[in-house]
């Protein structure tokens, strides 16, 4: 059962403000979703974990300096910037 | 038909030179943009010097390769250096990658001419293209209906003759479901074929790019060419194998495909006829036509809503307005400032699909949801190999229906979801697979269905689906829009 405090507690994880007024249709459509998410424990698994998709195992290379960004491209798309730096204000 | 060997010819005979033939495609994006809203960008300066720089290559007798000069788009979620790409969603508008995605550096320095970005569902997170922020892509076959998704955009403008080919990308069947609907060729890769580097992540253990194209020998040759190792994606295996094109018209005789009957199962009378239909076609060229039991597969869309809202969650959460795209206006604290501006900036699916995410991995629900789902992937895995001791590749529909009309996939998410229960199982196993076109219902709407093969098993189902469509061209049909060659 998917409960309002639920929602809001998940927004709040989610780093999302939901609406007041959107609470009970999102509570509902959550409600919903999980119902149907619920279906596969009706399912009996044939005892397979999954690990990976295509039998991969961790690449390692060297540890060598190769050329990255420039710091002013990186930050080219920031809204803010100061000094080299994201710019992050406590208000606006 | 514009197909890439036409173009290619045209090219290399000098029968139209590439600045021509770019102009008249971008010319008739400019017409037929407006109705199929196809295009979210049009990179018309940067396609002209690609093409001026072409014909010049080939004014000096030269040899072009098979794509260099061929017009195309990608999807919105491929980065391209110094080009907006926005996933059309809000939260990333005005974002200008600086780097290219693998796929298109790779095709870049092949001389491809970039017509333009195309619509997609806001962050892939859609089977209608309708949840982008600039509004869906409609179809070419009849615009009251919508092209699918959620690489809307990209079979539109294939579609609509507007874009010879074009890369998507495929979480849940988003490049052949789309294809389907806009009556032309999907080919989702097998998962690690192709590179995801820079591909704006929705689920990355089921994300795949590849090509959308009107034929299935030019879906073998962007395939050819852009599934190449890359060591900038840890899952990246390359092709696995010879290039597919050289085994195209392989002879079939004796392959068999299995025709699972849990695909089968609450299929629209129309779609399912029209796949019988192809039965013989397929026995005509020497198949044999086997019937396989595939139980597993019934769980497989909700095990993919749960693991893609579950990685979905995790990838969003970059997007914090502190390092690229929308920032809110005005707030109080960075908490506060996170909050708004993913709120804002974020569209209802996505915010409904982060939800979803951080629900089944959060605490008490974990074990029940999210566990639960990745060992039934197992389960779904092993279901397949099993199938593929009795059968070579597997018909399914690819999509249970045709193209709704605008404006009723997104009434209910429920019933939306459920369109992609005959996509979903082929990147729940990391499996290629293809869509092609096989028929129309009584109001002319294409239909379509897919091959799928084993892991790696690219030159199979593409050689299956090339003898298919030289013995059903009738299934292959053009529109009324765009560039006529």
């Amino acid at each position: 059962m998917v409960t309002r405090e639920d929602v809001e507690n998940i927004a709040l994880l989610s780093k999302l403000f939901v609406p007041e007024e959107e609470l009970d249709a999102l509570t509902k459509d959550m409600q919903e979703i999980i119902d149907f998410a619920d279906t596969i424990n009706n399912a009996s698994e044939s005892g397979e974990s999954f690990d990976n998709i295509n039998n991969l195992s961790n690449v390692f290379r060297e540890d060598e300096v190769v050329e990255s960004y420039k710091s002013e491209e990186i930050l080219k798309n920031a809204p803010e910037q100061a000094e080299q730096h994201f710019l992050v204000r406590n208000r606006e | 038909m514009g197909t890439i060997s036409k173009i290619h010819e045209m090219l290399v005979s000098k029968e139209i030179s590439c600045e021509e033939l770019t102009k008249s495609y971008l010319k008739e994006i400019e017409n037929a943009n407006k109705e199929l809203n196809a295009y979210v960008c049009v990179t018309e300066e940067q396609a002209l010097t690609s093409a001026k720089a072409v014909d010049k290559k080939i004014a000096s007798g030269v040899e072009i390769g098979m794509l260099e000069g061929v017009p195309m788009t990608l999807k919105d979620n491929l980065s391209t250096k110094d080009i907006e790409t926005t996933c059309c969603s809000k939260i990333l508008q005005g974002y200008k990658p600086i780097y290219d995605a693998t796929v298109w550096e790779i095709l870049k320095n092949q001389n491809a001419v970039l017509l333009g970005k195309t619509n997609m569902d806001e962050f892939a997170m859609g089977s209608s293209c309708e949840t982008s922020c600039f509004g869906g892509a409609t179809n070419p076959f009849n615009t009251n209906h919508c092209s699918g998704g959620s690489s809307g955009g990209v079979a539109s403008a294939v579609g609509g003759n507007i874009a010879p080919y074009g890369l998507g990308s495929d979480t849940g069947g988003s490049i052949r479901q789309p294809a389907s609907f806009c009556g032309i060729v999907g080919l989702k890769p097998t998962y690690g074929a192709v590179s995801r580097y820079g591909l704006v992540a929705y689920a990355s253990s089921l994300d795949q790019i590849g090509p959308i194209t009107k034929t299935v020998e030019d879906a073998s040759i962007v395939y050819d060419a852009i599934s190449v190792y890359d060591s900038k994606d840890s899952t990246s295996r390359g092709k696995c194998g010879a290039n597919t094109f050289d085994t195209l018209n392989n002879d079939i005789k004796g392959m068999k495909i299995g025709i699972p009957k849990e695909y089968y199962e609450g299929i629209r009378d129309d779609v399912k006829e029209a796949i019988f239909a192809q039965f013989k076609v397929l026995e005509d060229l020497g198949a044999e036509i086997v019937h396989i039991e595939l139980p597993a597969v019934k769980y497989a869309l909700p095990v993919y809503y749960i693991i893609a809202c579950a990685e979905a969650s995790s990838n969003l959460g970059r997007y914090d307005g502190i390092r690229y795209g929308y920032k809110t206006k005005h707030y109080n604290g960075t908490h506060d400032m996170i909050c708004r501006t993913r709120s804002e900036g974020f569209g209802e699916e996505v915010k409904r699909r982060i939800l979803l995410g951080t629900y089944v991995l959060s605490a008490g629900y974990y074990d029940a949801y999210y566990k639960k789902a990745q060992n039934l992937r197992g389960t779904i895995i092993s279901a397949f190999n099993k199938a593929f001791e009795s059968c070579d590749v597997i018909l399914a529909p690819t999509v249970p229906m045709t193209a709704f009309e605008m404006g009723h996939a997104v009434s209910d998410p429920i019933e939306t979801y459920l369109t992609d229960i005959c996509t979903v199982p082929v990147n729940i196993a990391g499996l290629p697979g293809i869509s092609v076109p096989c028929g129309f219902n009584a109001k002319g709407m294409p239909i379509g269905m897919q091959f799928i093969g084993k892991q790696f098993g690219e030159a199979q189902i593409l050689n299956v689906a090339y003898k298919y469509q030289q013995s059903a061209k009738e299934n292959f049909k053009d529109t009324k829009w765009g560039v006529k060659l």
